[in-house]
């Protein structure tokens, strides 16, 4: 579904991604992770088109991206950004934000698609009239999600969605978010720090170090801190750092 | 030895409607020379505790407490200028981005010698000479160097670290950090922790760690209070956090994915009955 070969990004003279290459199978989840400065978002804005300077092959659904109109790239792949309340508009209701994709590509129906779609995240319809500061971090987490999948994507590119919720909100949203990729048989390119949303969201995982793809591996290594890289290995090491001593309890 | 005592602590704003709200509703612990975290999602009440213990609500917000002890002062009923004399040299605050809370036109250097320059007397070649000490004890490699940058001109856990630097340059009893890591990069979180920790460890202060984060409090600290809903829920030994027994904490714990992650789902907290049990 996605395809990316020798990706380079340049911002002036920095190298920012280096030969990055991996694929995405039609409906698998993959995991880019690193630190900040790795290159991890820029791969997601390379793919959506929101770099200049780069250089190598990214394909979608077998299509060169960039010989793609921004009209067919928006219905193909969608993207979630990291901070609700930064990517909805502080001005339009709920329900301005689900029907705009709507109107751009003519498709009618709107009243009933935006109900439908409120319905599929699981926000009451009372909110359809709110505005982004009348709603939660997380109802702002579903709206955002909504707005992505008005037009029936295939592929959601998801930019740390859950790092600016609560513990138990970004729990609500990784429920969504595995639930609607069953449902809709989406393709998830997630972007994260997190190892532990990878191991319950992913089905494999690439390691980004300074722009470089250290390894490509199957979800299971990593659940088994089996991870072949140096690096990787290291991620994980810091992740449980940052974790208790003894383990949490098993409920 | 007890540094701080709060009993019955209440932190209110009125509604606009009329009437006031509490959101911090009658909380009751003691802090001796440790390491204290306090965990709590959004609109728990933890930010809004550590800002009453300094000081720091203003009106039309209103705060009242039973007793509100700090080594030996009593902090209800203390005057502005009492406050002031006592934030930045016996209590001081770490916040959560330091890109918010450096001065931005101001070189780091002066910055953190102002407090000294309010609280101590020392002459300008003194103040300089503790600054850069400072700045060395958290670990910054090149104290000259980065005593003249400006804060645009350094990195988010180096700005950490300045911010730090400022809080303990007078060596103050009480340290309360709310969220002193969530604006930076995972990989100098642990150092910024390590660098916060050592310091109070060597020091002898008391450390309020303030975070929505369990894992990271139940690492750093040697207590815990669970916030939920203005109230204190459940204390327990960071080590012990697993035996928690109450609703929200157990809740908590469990909607955490974990590194071996097999469940097909999260379990979610059911605010609506935590809110009846509360």
């Amino acid at each position: 579904m996605i395809e990316v070969r020798d990706l380079s990004v340049r911002y002036g003279p920095a190298l920012v991604l280096d030969g990055v290459s991996f694929s995405v199978a039609e409906g698998e989840s993959f995991a880019l992770v690193g630190e900040s400065g790795s290159g991890k978002s820029t791969i997601l804005k390379a793919l959506a088109g929101q770099v200049a300077d780069w250089s190598g092959r990214m394909a979608l659904s077998g299509q060169d991206v960039g010989r793609q109109s921004r009209r067919d790239l928006a219905a193909l792949m969608q993207m979630v950004f990291q901070d609700p309340y930064g990517s909805l508009h502080p001005r339009r209701t709920v329900d301005d934000a689900l029907a705009e994709p709507l109107a751009i590509h003519g498709i009618g129906d709107r009243d009933a698609r935006v109900l439908a779609m409120l319905d599929a995240v699981g926000l009451a319809r009372r909110f359809r009239f709110r505005l982004p500061h009348q709603l939660s971090g997380g109802q702002r987490q579903r709206v955002a999600i909504a707005r992505a999948l008005m037009l029936s994507p295939r592929v959601l590119l998801l930019d740390e969605p859950t790092s600016a919720l609560d513990v138990s909100v970004q729990a609500e949203i990784l429920n969504l978010l595995k639930r609607l990729r069953a449902e809709k048989g989406l393709t998830f390119l997630l972007v994260t720090h997190d190892l532990t949303v990878v191991s319950f969201l992913c089905d494999r995982l690439g390691v980004l170090r300074a722009g470089r793809l250290e390894e490509i591996s199957d979800v299971a290594l990593l659940r088994a801190g089996r991870l072949q890289s140096a690096y990787g290995r290291e991620l994980v090491a810091r992740s449980h750092g940052g974790r208790p001593t003894e383990a949490p309890a098993r409920p | 030895m007890t540094l701080l005592s709060v009993r019955d602590l209440r932190v209110s704003f009125p509604r606009p409607t009329g009437g006031r709200v509490e959101v911090v509703r009658g909380i009751t612990f003691d802090l001796g020379r440790e390491r204290l975290g306090i965990v709590g999602e959004s609109g728990s009440g933890k930010s809004m505790t550590g800002r009453a213990l300094m000081g720091l609500i203003a009106p039309p917000g209103r705060v009242a407490a039973a007793r509100m002890d700090f080594d030996g002062t009593d902090l209800t009923g203390l005057t502005p200028a009492g406050w002031r004399a006592l934030r930045g040299a016996r209590m001081s605050m770490v916040l959560q981005d330091p890109k918010f809370s450096l001065n931005p036109v101001m070189r780091v250097g002066d910055q953190i010698g102002e407090a000294l320059a309010f609280h101590a007397r020392l002459s300008a070649r003194n103040r300089r000479a503790r600054v850069l000490e400072t700045l060395a004890a958290v670990r910054i490699d090149d104290p000259e160097r980065v005593y003249r940058l400006y804060p645009h001109e350094i990195s988010g856990g180096m700005g950490q670290r300045v911010m730090i630097a400022m809080m303990v340059i007078l060596e103050p009893a009480l340290l309360i950090a709310d969220e002193p890591t969530s604006a930076l990069d995972v990989s100098v979180r642990e150092q910024v922790l390590e660098i916060m920790d050592d310091l109070v460890r060597r020091r002898g202060m008391g450390l309020m760690l303030i975070s929505h984060d369990l894992n990271m409090v139940a690492r750093w600290c040697d207590r815990i209070l669970v916030m939920f809903d203005g109230r204190v829920v459940e204390e327990i030994a960071a080590g012990r956090l697993h035996d928690a027994t109450h609703p929200y904490t157990r809740g908590l714990i469990a909607s955490l994915p974990r590194m071996d992650e097999t469940r097909a789902e999260l379990p979610v907290l059911d605010r609506a009955a935590l809110a009846r049990g509360a």
